[in-house]
């Protein structure tokens, strides 16, 4: 992938059937969601236990936002068998959505951890983007912001981290389906610094991804859209460094009356999501997964009301 | 073993002592020994083929029914509305859409 990273040398006009048109090219998509359409059929937001949510509209602007968790959750230890101890939380959030110029969002748990964003547009291309997530650990808070410049054809993102973390991203459209970028960061905390090239070609029918990184990272995909409902995904992850190797494969089906996303990776791990719409309003949430290797299953089901 | 037949089948005649003697000949001859040897590794083959048939077969059943089986219910469900939709168009007279 590292060849196709650099930019190559414009092709001659006439080799071309259709002339590109380098001085109207439309605006790549930002950096971080380069991704995106891998990320949403690969990595739905898988869950173990019982989960309620309820959305409720204060007016044009304002939203609560009621979440009730319970299930065992995984605690994170050295030995092979996962341990998972079982807990049940309550999330309340509320977001404000001035839009399209500012948004506000927050979430408190009861174990004590506080999520909160802030995104705002400073002039028509400046966008100010603020992200903290605050816990009673120490040294387990974080803290971000962001200064992301969109032009014409290209867009270029500032980051600026809590621990001395440093990070400059730029992404520019090469031709009508093609974009290329590159970022630097520096942590100075950990004394780590990084450069990165991602390249991402996109048409109506695919989107190829392929991104590669000096800490060893390696992430190449490939999303197909079948027809209007359906998607197909593939993903291959390896860190070098670490010789860790994934590939996964997902299909995406987006129906009437529901959204189904299934996956299959290399680890031995299977997952489905089922989102069921039973009325207006009222989301049915169906989730499994399978860990054949470790012999860790979980299963979810939820409800969301509002929206 | 034949000469154990002897000593304890005094008052028997030789005939048993005879025969169990072909018998133990019999069993003591290579090919009976590595017949043996074979059918024992066999059975310990075919149980190892069997138990990971039976793995294999469950994960692939597990996978079949978390992948597979939700997708076909959808499908199914999506084609009846299809339908359902399609009947009432054509009952109502307006065009079906598409």
């Amino acid at each position: 992938m590292a060849t196709t990273v650099l930019p190559p040398p414009p092709p001659p006009p006439a080799a071309v059937e259709t002339v590109v048109d380098f001085f109207n090219l439309p605006c790549p998509i930002p950096f971080e969601e380069l991704h995106r359409e891998a990320m949403m059929s690969l990595k739905p937001d898988l869950f173990e236990g019982m989960r309620f949510d309820f959305t409720k509209m204060l007016n044009q602007k304002f939203t609560l936002n009621h979440s009730v968790l319970m299930g065992p959750t995984e605690i994170p230890s050295q030995s092979t068998e996962t341990i998972k101890i079982p807990t049940a939380q309550y999330e309340f959030g509320s977001t404000f959505i001035d839009h399209p110029r500012l948004l506000l969002w927050g979430r408190i748990l009861t174990d004590g951890r506080l999520n909160a964003r802030v995104k705002c547009d400073l002039s028509e291309n400046l966008t100010f983007k603020a992200n903290a997530q605050l816990t009673n650990e120490p040294h387990m808070s974080h803290g971000m912001f962001n200064f992301d410049y969109k032009g014409k054809d290209y867009r270029s993102q500032f980051q600026l981290g809590n621990g001395a973390l440093l990070g400059a991203s730029y992404i520019q459209s090469v031709t009508q389906h093609l974009s290329l970028g590159g970022e630097v960061f520096w942590a100075g905390q950990h004394r780590k610094s990084g450069i990165g090239y991602a390249a991402r070609y996109n048409t109506e029918k695919m989107v190829a991804t392929g991104q590669v990184a000096s800490t060893g990272m390696v992430l190449l995909s490939y999303v197909q859209k079948v027809s209007e409902k359906v998607s197909l995904a593939s993903e291959f992850m390896c860190n070098y460094l670490s010789r860790d190797v994934t590939a996964s494969f997902g299909y995406d089906y987006i129906l009437r009356q529901c959204r189904l996303r299934g996956k299959v990776d290399s680890n031995g791990c299977v997952a489905a999501f089922l989102e069921e719409r039973l009325n207006m309003g009222l989301n049915f949430i169906l989730s499994a997964e399978l860990d054949h290797r470790k012999k860790d299953y979980k299963f979810g089901f939820g409800l969301t009301v509002g929206e | 073993m034949a000469s154990q037949g002897r000593r304890g089948g005094v008052s028997l005649p030789d005939r048993p002592s005879n025969s169990s003697s072909v018998l133990a000949k019999i069993s003591r001859s290579s090919i009976v020994v590595r017949g043996k040897e074979a059918a024992g590794d066999a059975a310990f083959v075919a149980k190892k083929l069997l138990r990971s048939t039976g793995k294999a077969a469950w994960i692939a059943g597990t996978t079949f029914l978390v992948l597979v089986v939700p997708l076909i219910v959808e499908m199914d469900r999506e084609q009846q509305l299809n339908d359902l939709e399609l009947q009432q168009a054509s009952l109502l007279g307006t065009p079906a859409p598409k």
